[in-house]
């Protein structure tokens, strides 16, 4: 098959209507004419301001004498800002101002740009007396930008600022929390003790309730196992039982038999039972005894295998 | 959020409705409350001094209301955003911001590593280690797009849009319900041989007296469906597509770069060339209409024991 190629469809097609290979045209063929498709852009990525390049990248930096004669680079430029190192030098200095929570609610628009900016802001106490991290973020750098301070000593500044209300803030929340329990707010479970009632709830969930546990594993399988007897019985038995059914030549079935369902429960006595049988077998040879005197017919025992196969 | 026009007692009808309730002496007596069944009839007359201890009343709270509609929030939860919409209000195409489609996450692209060189002009830049994708450009490929398949419809074309994966089902179907009788939708696998097996796909009855072929097709994952491109450009068929960072973008006609793996980008962009194709079927409905009328008249005026208003000359 020739060559097919998706963004020459409308070429191949004006082709193929001029020679009449295609009697009518088709219904796409005037909006692709009316809109035609875009070539691929040549191939650099888009122009950069400066605002968002780190420094390395920004136009000073490169429109410098190069060291070294090299082609100019078509690979897209990273996107950083300096508020990304404010930022970095605030989480270092403040870990944990992470764990404050933030909202993640999904809006139709993206947030608009942050009001810090231009001379009038001079201090921090202007966005409010509970500063978030990214506001004292903005505030260092519209210092820095706008006041022309040293980015240095805009970010000092302005975390002192925001470590002043956010003492300040923290006083009269205590305080607020002591008044309010001295009137008597019935408050609920703090996160600490939430967080143990989580762990504990977990820590249960790995008790084993052993009886269900093998009830439920045992009904899982095909072959099952059901003793008669769970345990040590409750009295010595002396092995009596054992003794009698190896004398009457009774042997356990380990295959079940669907036809014979008949079976006698052979439960061993306890000790004080009726002693029926001599303790010790006949002597001689159990083998020719057996050519001589076949064995008398075997009762059959309760069938210890009763998984059935499906 | 909109300004002025909402009063607090547009609001709060309930609010109101309870404040007019509340205020005292006049359940009894005045027939504004809506619960009193007495009718105008029955009720006894208010004295002087009762109609005036109403009116101030009144007063009162309409000036209570009067203050406070200055302050307070607008909000409503018809002019709220919620995350529905993007898939059940679909916007125009010359009603789509920039911004909408930044808040969906359209600009965000695949990994560094993974960036196809072809899409280099489409790249604003990396950041976090992905690709993030110029708007500038998307933007504008997108009313492109939007305008071809509006030109489509508007000629009675079929148009399909694909988007194979669970999520994307829902989408492209209410995409090609929007278009009506020209929509279809693909929303689980394209099954390979739909167009150069058509003969088996759909029997030989069908193919001799329908046409099978769409006119347009509109991918929503290209990257998962490139056996379906490719069986598009050997019918020569036009395809839209929405091209991520690791994707050629010249294995569509229209490419649209922006996120394919955002479920509401694609409800964006379907709902945008859907709301376009919708547009091209009215136009089509209308020309269609024309065509009739048209048709009537000429038979009218042509037909030979027709009454005309001009008598034939003698």
């Amino acid at each position: 098959m020739v060559r097919r190629i998706a963004t020459q469809v409308h070429k191949q097609a004006s082709r193929l209507l001029l020679q009449k290979f295609i009697k009518r045209e088709p219904a796409w063929f005037q909006a692709v004419l009316d809109h035609p498709p875009l070539p691929l852009p040549p191939r650099e990525p888009p122009i950069r301001q400066d605002y968002d390049l780190p420094p390395q990248d920004q136009l000073a930096a490169r429109t410098a004498p190069a060291k070294r004669m090299r082609p100019a680079s078509r690979r897209p430029l990273p996107i950083h800002y300096l508020e990304d190192d404010v930022r970095t030098q605030f989480f270092k200095d403040h870990p944990f101002e992470a764990f404050r929570p933030r909202m993640l609610v999904e809006g139709g628009e993206v947030e608009a740009e942050h009001q810090i900016r231009g001379e009038s802001w001079t201090r921090l106490r202007q966005r409010g007396s509970n500063p978030s991290p990214e506001d004292a973020i903005r505030f260092a750098v519209n210092l820095h930008e706008s006041h022309n301070i040293p980015i240095t000593h805009a970010y000092s500044a302005a975390i002192a600022q925001f470590r002043a209300l956010r003492s300040e803030h923290e006083v009269s929340v205590r305080v607020a929390l002591m008044e309010a329990e001295t009137y008597g707010i019935k408050l609920g479970p703090s996160m600490t003790e939430r967080m143990f009632e989580e762990e504990d709830k977990a820590l249960k969930s790995w008790s084993k309730n052993k009886q269900a546990d093998a009830m439920a594993n045992t009904a899982r399988k095909r072959w099952r196992m059901i003793p008669e007897q769970v345990g040590e019985p409750s009295a010595w038995t002396k092995g009596e039982h054992y003794i009698r059914l190896w004398q009457e030549g009774v042997r356990p079935s380990y295959a079940p038999t669907l036809a014979t369902n008949t079976t006698k429960s052979a439960s061993p006595p306890a000790v004080g039972g009726p002693p029926s049988q001599p303790p010790f077998p006949p002597s001689g040879n159990k083998r020719h005894a057996n050519r001589r005197n076949p064995k008398p017919p075997v009762p059959k025992l309760k069938s210890i295998m009763t998984g059935i196969p499906p | 959020m909109s300004t002025g026009s909402h009063s607090l007692a547009t609001q709060f009808p309930r609010a109101v409705a309870r404040r007019v309730r509340q205020l005292p002496r006049l359940q009894a007596s005045f027939s504004g409350a809506r619960h009193v069944s007495q009718t105008a009839e029955d009720r006894p007359p208010l004295t002087e001094e009762q109609w005036q201890d109403m009116q101030s009343e009144r007063g009162t709270f309409q000036s209570f209301m009067d203050t406070f509609s200055r302050y307070g929030s607008t909000q409503t939860r018809d002019n709220t955003f919620q995350p529905h919409h993007t898939l059940h209000r679909p916007v125009a195409p010359n009603q789509l911001t920039l911004s909408a489609l930044m808040a969906a996450g359209a600009h965000l692209g695949h990994s560094k590593s993974l960036m196809n060189p072809n899409f280099t002009p489409y790249a604003y830049g990396i950041r976090a280690g992905i690709t993030v994708i110029d708007m500038d450009h998307t933007l504008p490929l997108l009313r492109r797009a939007a305008k071809v398949v509006r030109g489509v419809a508007a000629k009675a074309g079929s148009v399909v849009f694909v988007g194979t994966s669970p999520e994307l089902s829902t989408v492209v179907r209410k995409a090609a319900e929007r278009m009506g009788e020209y929509g279809y939708h693909v929303g689980s696998k394209w099954l390979p041989g739909t167009l150069t097996n058509r003969l088996a796909m759909f029997g030989a009855g069908t193919v001799e007296n329908v046409q099978v072929t769409p006119d347009l097709v509109i991918f929503l994952n290209p990257l998962a469906n490139l056996h379906a491109i490719r069986e598009c450009a050997q019918n020569h068929i036009p395809t839209v597509g929405i091209v991520d960072s690791n994707v050629d973008p010249r294995i569509v006609m229209y490419p649209i770069p922006a996120n394919d793996e955002s479920v509401k980008t694609a409800e964006l962009v379907a709902g945008v060339l859907s709301v376009a194709g919708r547009e091209g079927v009215e136009i089509s409905k209308e020309e269609a209409n024309r065509r009739k009328e048209r048709a009537k008249f000429v038979a009218r005026m042509t037909s030979p024991n027709s009454s005309r208003r001009e008598p034939a000359v003698a």
